[in-house]
């Protein structure tokens, strides 16, 4: 066992990287889609999984990472994959601006004050419309790099998984987690709770940045009310909290497994699909609110590197 | 010799009530001391005060005689006043050993040749690995004295540390305690039984409706006609 996961993992990962080699371009388009929500996931699952403050709003460093590469692109004629890390960055920054004063706030405040933010941003990007197109969106040159955005996609998913995987064996990831169990007990033990969590949010606002910019120039348009989403922020959620949320293999394990139970059922019920990802939210938060590998952790006395 | 802590006419308010009402006391170093009044007496504020998770409306605390009133907890925490609580408060997903690790700063293996030692000393080292909150009250009551050691603090306060202990791990406990006086260390606890107050303290304080109603050794604390008053009425 000890031996054989990292052997399993390493002939996933070349498996993936020969995919685009035979496959389809629909076949492409759908992995790096799972990548993009085991990114997603793994992001929520720092800052919400490891320190207990909910990110309500969470898709909100998508969709500005989106605007801000496309505008990189589309006004300043940087190179994709620039642009796109430059999405990262701005994402980052919004981050240590909101999580500054919020992450001062306590509970369900914290979750409201970040619902609130998307909101906000979403209204000034249809606002700016002289710069973002406003509610007309913005068009990017057209260009076919399904395949490069397809392991760009891959590489930023493993990027977050390979942090968390650091963060979660590390002091530093004992020191988030303490958030979450007691933060005044935190505090008096020599915890700088507000610097570690800031520290928590950069990081998980960094990923979806970049992935809001491929998938941006995947799509090749972008609008508002496609890349500012409450939807999206649920479903990142439901995939950490079924997986296992603050574990390392939660979000991946959360966000294949919904992921291709959405598009199995998506292509043949459209409308019972909504009622059964519900259906799911519900079951997972009743039953099993540590998600699958919360439990089996709990059970069977797992090291926290599973 | 010039005190370790200083608390100088301390006044801590919730609404119209001052929890403290201006107390003063001064600890010495490597001397235990210890802390009592009845329920509600302002004991547990005090702690609050000194370890800056409650900020003092007035008045000042000097540790080492500087200023700490209005440092946040975790620089407390640094200058070297270390703390337990009265209802416990152990991390509970995290395992004992992690409990203790995520508190210190230097390098880990150190850190964790120390907690496995200092889980020895309460004979906990073949729970080093189970969580916390899996573990029993008096265990996890143990686990958090030690975190408490973990980084080498001058001054250790300990609320209530003898509640929900058993006896045999409690002579441990105090054992402990006076091994720490002997290191240098000062003491200061919180403590209802008063079998543990008298047998280990060289001082006492006694709080009643937030002011400081007596201070001395533990055989005169216990003939004073005052704080006997406080603690079973006239």
């Amino acid at each position: 066992m000890k031996r054989g996961f990292p052997v399993a993992l390493a002939v996933l990962a070349v498996g993936l990287a020969l995919y685009p080699l035979q496959a389809t371009g629909y076949g492409v388009r759908v992995m790096l889609q799972l990548f993009m929500w085991v990114a997603l996931a793994q992001s929520w699952n720092l800052i919400s999984g490891l320190t207990g403050y909910v990110s309500f709003g969470h898709v909100v460093f998508f969709g500005t990472g989106a605007y801000a590469s496309s505008l990189l692109i589309v006004k300043l004629g940087w190179a994709w994959p620039l642009a796109c890390l430059g999405g990262g960055v701005v994402a980052a920054g919004l981050a240590f601006l909101i999580g500054w004063p919020c992450l001062r706030l306590k509970g369900p405040y914290f979750a409201i004050a970040t619902l609130g933010l998307n909101e906000v941003m979403r209204v000034v990007v249809s606002y700016y419309e002289g710069l973002t197109g406003g509610g007309n969106g913005l068009s990017l040159p057209t260009l076919d790099a399904s395949v490069e955005i397809y392991y760009a996609m891959g590489l930023v998913a493993a990027a977050v998984t390979a942090v968390t995987y650091v963060i979660v064996t590390s002091r530093f990831g004992l020191r988030l987690m303490t958030i979450r169990e007691d933060e005044v007990a935190a505090e008096a033990m020599g915890i700088d709770t507000h610097r570690y969590k800031l520290y928590a949010f950069l990081l998980s606002a960094a990923a979806p940045g970049i992935v809001g910019g491929l998938s941006a120039r995947d799509q090749g348009y972008i609008e508002p009310l496609s890349v500012f989403p409450l939807i999206m922020t649920i479903t990142m959620i439901v995939m950490a909290l079924f997986g296992g949320k603050g574990t390392i293999w939660g979000p991946v394990l959360g966000g294949f497994v919904l992921f291709a139970f959405q598009e199995a059922v998506w292509a043949h019920f459209i409308y019972l699909h909504q009622l059964l990802f519900g259906a799911i939210i519900v079951a997972v938060v009743l039953l099993m609110p540590r998600g699958i590998l919360g439990v089996l952790q709990q059970k069977y006395n797992l090291p926290r590197t599973i | 010799m010039a005190p370790l802590l200083e608390v100088r006419s301390v006044v801590k308010r919730f609404g119209g009530v001052a929890a403290v009402g201006g107390v003063s006391l001064a600890l010495e170093p490597g001397r235990i001391y210890g802390l009592i009044g009845p329920n509600g007496s302002g004991k547990t504020t005090l702690f609050n005060c000194i370890t800056g998770v409650d900020r003092a409306d007035e008045g000042q605390i000097l540790f080492k005689g500087r200023r700490t009133d209005g440092l946040k907890p975790h620089q407390i925490f640094h200058l070297g006043v270390g703390r337990t609580f009265q209802v416990i408060r152990v991390f509970p997903e995290l395992t004992a050993l992690e409990n203790l690790l995520v508190v210190t700063t230097g390098a880990y293996g150190e850190a964790q040749g120390r907690a496995r030692e200092l889980l020895a000393l309460v004979k906990l080292e073949r729970l080093a690995g189970e969580f916390a909150g899996n573990l029993s009250y008096g265990q996890q009551k143990l686990v958090e004295f030690i975190r408490v050691l973990m980084t080498d603090p001058e001054l250790i306060l300990l609320d209530e540390p003898a509640a929900g202990v058993n006896r045999t791990l409690l002579n441990e406990l105090l054992e402990a305690v006076r091994r720490l006086r002997d290191q240098g260390k000062t003491v200061l606890l919180v403590e209802h039984d008063m079998k543990v107050v008298m047998g280990l303290c060289e001082t006492v304080f006694v709080l009643d409706h937030g002011e400081k109603l007596a201070e001395g050794a533990p055989g005169v604390i216990q003939a004073d006609e005052r704080v006997i008053e406080a603690y079973f009425g006239r």
